[in-house]
């Protein structure tokens, strides 16, 4: 494994939660030193030219999304940091916070800056708590420290940030029901237009950002934007933070540059895969679909490689499966999830991710039919594109997909029921016209 | 639902007309409303479950999608959150298959988990879910009974049915007159948002989410509140129901009259639904500039006491008035024609004859929704027409010998004016019901109730809307009140239309109209405000 540079992981294990540690190592050096000499505008083309791409699943530049905030509305600019990590397999945000809160409002203070904002808002999944206490804790010394507060460092920038307890709904990860559960309202996903970045939470321009892009940017500061953006793909600049888990002997969390191939990831990073073969890999998360180990054997870990192969790179969350697991059971799994999580909004989702969930139930359970499959590829394909947010697809996706590659594990369990090739539905005498 | 969502843009007879391309044909929509809006103005009806045009946009039951021509391509989108833009390319599922199957598939699962019980349900008929169904479901069920439905709702409203499957609440006391049907509820959130936004009180909620997402009121509070009503109107499914109304009729069997509500100055327009000849409800008629879709529950359910309480028919004879004076009052649900013929019997008396109008009943503010406050509904009709108020009389009971009032219950309304006008000897009583009025007169002449004859009133935003005459008078020999006082007059008013010419006649501003010339939601006269 050849030593690669860390953006977001260098002070892991090095106590970097006390701040004094933490400046030692190098930190909160760009607000003292650069941050205020460069103009917003500066900042921003700074961010534009690492070609950081948003961390949090969708992988949108970052320097855009920040060029589309408002400037001189009136409204004050939230920025609000998306913490609340729900994906299935996803936990890096949860050990950047506990090990390095302070980069985290290092990073923010910058994007604070670049954005012309007065307070930030963390988003937290409610069960971290040690997360969330460790941020409380660095926060503390940040405002001691005056790197918080009014007038920082001298200046007359004024900065704030408020940690945020959500309640553990997966569906507040998406930025409009995040905002919304932020307000105190339901978490369920807005209507778009408008988008956050023009009328966010509050009715201002806000800007979420998941933590680990937030993260990256004292790096970037620190060092050349072009510093950043050669360590990744073309179209997508720097490190990404991989969280590695299931049949691999050391899952955890792992810094690569983006583009590392994913056998690289697999086999030197955790360690190989053990208690049988590779089946099956989900490159980003639990709602993506899954490579078989020959497209795993020849895929790289970055956006385009893996949208190319028809998932995608997501959170960056690999689940690696071996051969000694049905597919099926694990569908069934996601199918529960995401039937509970689902905000009850769209019909499709609201009724489908449900009707899904009893099927897979059915087929695991063993009473499975002949045709349930393809009725479940049938219905997946009512929800694409047609719903408020993607939660939908991140259930129909995968049943299409599984059930397109891994059909065997289907038949399998299907071919457990006796009856299973009776006539789906038992044909009833139906009544005459003269009922 | 968020606090954000906004109400939709109506198109008006000002809209500016814009082109665009529906299936790749150019046709001119307005161009400052949804796309929704637009295509039913070119007469393409799209099917939807949540939108509803007086009510904000929340977008969530995906019915309503078309195809729209975008820089990443033909993309699905609602038709009822997606604004007209001028040249923008829309695709509807008569040239697309995949908007076709796109609404299919949302049809099919709008159904999974709502109950087949359309036999027993009131709302069919007139559901929006088989409406949709008939336009673009029709599909052969593809679900084995054993995938099973998802009737969770409220946990405590559970139960267990003779087949052994757990259903949800089938009859939820929400309130003093709205239950709910937990199962046939689509989660659409109509009834929040209407209790949000035009009620103005917040006693709805969605809980839960997924499927088992409901309607709740909050923990100890019931629905209760002067529209309430109104979310039975709303809802799209059978799910909310009126209680006066559950299991008492089929609503194709009902007849629909459409006609106004004589019981506040705003005059809502109302059907009135009926069957055997007897009222079954009453239900607002869509009127942009008065009433919208709402009504309060005090008009919805006044029609409850229409045929209780009534006066007989008699046989009229000529009648001979003292030489003393006068006082003719008009109540408030006097009709413009009623107005006429007193106006005609105040001509055929001479000057001992006194016009008065109006109501003793408070006055109030406008709630803004569907009622203005006053209890006098024709009040702009008899200021039209030159009626005194009412109040002038009380101040000069003592001139007059003879009090003859037309559906207007003085003596009912206020006692201390009961008082007053009890010293004037002749007491003559033209009304639908035998009321304290009727009681206290020295002849008591029952005539129809507004909602049983044809006319015209002018609403507080000074609007000519029409009555309609609902065939469920009690007692055929009843008489208009127009025809008896133009009998005492000694002059003819065979028929409605008869007595409009003379409303013409009297006031200016009437002038040129006929019924055929009002439309259904009325005419607004020179110098409205509406």
């Amino acid at each position: 494994m050849a030593e690669t540079v860390k953006v977001c992981t260098q002070n892991f294990g090095k106590g970097a939660q006390d701040i004094e540690v933490y400046k030692k190592l190098g930190g909160y050096a760009n607000i003292s030193e650069r941050l205020f000499n460069m103009s917003q505008f500066e900042l921003i083309d700074y961010v534009q030219r690492s070609n950081l791409r948003g961390r949090g699943g969708a992988g949108f530049p970052t320097g855009m999304k920040w060029s589309f905030v408002p400037r001189g509305t009136g409204k004050p600019v939230y920025i609000v940091v998306n913490a609340d990590e729900g994906e299935g397999g996803t936990f890096k945000d949860h050990f950047l916070m506990m090990e390095d809160p302070h980069r985290l409002i290092e990073g923010l203070i910058i994007a604070a800056w670049a954005l012309g904002s007065r307070a930030a808002y963390i988003y937290c999944r409610g069960e971290f708590l040690p997360c969330i206490e460790s941020l409380n804790k660095a926060l503390n010394q940040a405002y001691a420290a005056g790197y918080l507060g009014e007038n920082i460092m001298g200046t007359k920038f004024c900065f704030d940030i408020f940690v945020h307890r959500g309640a553990g709904a997966y569906i507040c990860g998406e930025e409009t029901a995040l905002i919304n559960s932020l307000e105190g309202q339901k978490g369920q996903p807005r209507l778009k237009p408008p988008f956050p970045a023009v009328c966010g939470a509050w009715k201002s321009p806000t800007c979420v950002n998941n933590v680990e892009t937030i993260m990256s940017l004292p790096w970037i500061l620190q060092h050349d934007p072009s510093e950043y953006a050669k360590m990744g793909t073309p179209r997508a600049g720097g490190t990404k933070v991989f969280c590695i888990s299931g049949d691999v002997k050391n899952p955890g969390v792992y810094e690569a540059p983006l583009g590392t191939p994913m056998m690289t990831m697999i086999n030197e990073y955790a360690g190989g895969v053990v208690g049988g073969k590779l089946k099956a890999v989900l490159p980003g998360g639990s709602s993506c679909a899954p490579l078989t180990a020959e497209e795993a054997a020849v895929a790289t870990m970055d956006y385009e490689c893996l949208a190319s192969m028809k998932t995608m790179f997501g959170s960056g969350a690999m689940i690696v499966i071996n051969d000694t697991h049905n597919m099926v059971d694990l569908l069934n799994c996601l199918g529960n999830f995401y039937s509970h999580e689902s905000c009850g909004q769209c019909t499709p989702c609201r009724e489908g991710t449900g009707l899904l969930h009893r099927m897979l139930n059915l087929i695991v359970e063993g009473k499975g039919h002949d045709g349930d499959v393809e009725l479940m590829q049938s219905l997946t394909g009512g929800f694409g594109g047609v719903t408020i947010c993607p939660l939908s697809i991140s259930l129909g996706g995968p049943v299409a997909s599984y059930s397109a590659k891994f059909r065997a594990d289907f038949d399998e369990y299907i071919a457990k029921n006796p009856d299973h090739a009776k006539p789906r539905v038992q044909e009833t005498a139906r009544p005459g016209i003269f009922w | 639902m968020s606090n954000y969502y906004n109400m939709p843009k109506l198109p008006t007879e000002a809209s500016p007309k814009v082109e665009i391309f529906v299936d790749d044909k150019a046709v001119m929509v307005p161009g400052d409303t949804n796309l929704l809006e637009a295509l039913k103005a070119v007469g393409i009806e799209t099917p939807h479950v949540c939108y509803h045009p007086y009510l904000p946009v929340s977008g969530n039951c995906r019915q309503c999608l078309v195809e729209q021509e975008g820089p990443r391509g033909r993309m699905l989108v609602i038709s009822c959150y997606t604004p007209v833009t001028p040249g923008m390319k829309i695709y509807t599922p008569a040239s697309s298959a995949r908007v076709k199957n796109a609404r299919k598939a949302t049809q099919e699962f709008m159904l999974v988990n709502h109950p087949l019980d359309c036999p027993i349900c009131d709302k069919a008929g007139e559901c929006t879910l088989q409406e949709n169904y008939m336009e673009c479901g029709q599909n052969e069920s593809r679900l084995r009974p054993e995938y099973g439905k998802n009737y969770h709702g409220n946990p405590a409203h559970q139960f267990v049915d003779a087949k052994g499957q757990v259903r949800g609440g089938k009859h939820v006391d929400l309130g003093p007159r709205v239950l709910l049907d937990e199962e046939r509820c689509v989660q659409c959130d109509r009834c929040v948002r209407f209790m949000r936004s035009i009620a103005g009180s917040e006693q709805l909620q969605l809980a839960g989410r997924a499927d088992h997402t409901y309607i709740t009121t909050f923990p100890g509070e019931k629905l209760d509140h002067e529209y309430d009503l109104c979310v039975t109107d709303v809802c799209p499914v059978g799910a909310m129901t009126a209680k006066y109304f559950r299991f008492q009729k089929r609503v194709w069997l009902l007849s629909h009259t459409p006609t106004v509500s004589m019981d506040d100055s705003l005059g809502a327009n109302i059907w009135l639904d009926h069957a055997d000849g007897r009222i079954y409800r009453v239900m607002p008629r869509c009127n942009p500039e008065v009433n919208r879709s709402w009504l309060s529950n005090t008009s919805r359910l006044a029609f409850q006491e229409f045929d209780k309480n009534r006066l007989p028919s008699m046989e009229l004879h000529k009648v001979t008035f003292g030489n003393g004076k006068i006082a003719i009052v008009a109540g408030g649900t006097c009709t413009m024609e009623d107005l006429a013929a007193m106006k005609m019997l105040k001509e055929s008396l001479g000057d001992r004859a006194e016009l008065f109008g109006g109501s003793l009943l408070k006055v109030t503010a406008p709630d803004g929704i569907a009622k203005s406050g006053d209890p006098c509904a024709n009040r702009a009709g008899m200021k039209l027409m030159g009626f005194a108020d009412v109040s002038e009389l009380l101040k000069r009971a003592s001139e007059f010998e003879t009090l003859f009032t037309v559906n207007a219950n003085l003596f009912g309304e206020d006692a201390n004016a009961a008082k007053v006008l009890e010293k004037i000897n002749t007491r003559v009583a033209l009304t639908p019901f035998d009321d304290e009025t009727a009681k206290k007169a020295s002849i008591a002449i029952g005539v129809r109730h507004w909602s049983e004859v044809q006319g015209t009133m002018v609403n507080s935003l000074n609007i000519v809307q029409k009555l309609s005459a609902c065939p469920v008078c009690p007692d055929e020999g009843l008489k208009a009140p127009y025809a008896v006082v133009a009998f005492l007059a000694g002059e003819k008013l065979e028929s409605a239309a008869d007595a409009f010419k003379k409303v013409t006649e009297y006031v200016p501003a009437f002038a040129g109209l006929s019924y055929d010339t009002i439309k259904s939601t009325g005419k607004l006269l020179e110098g409205g405000n509406a």
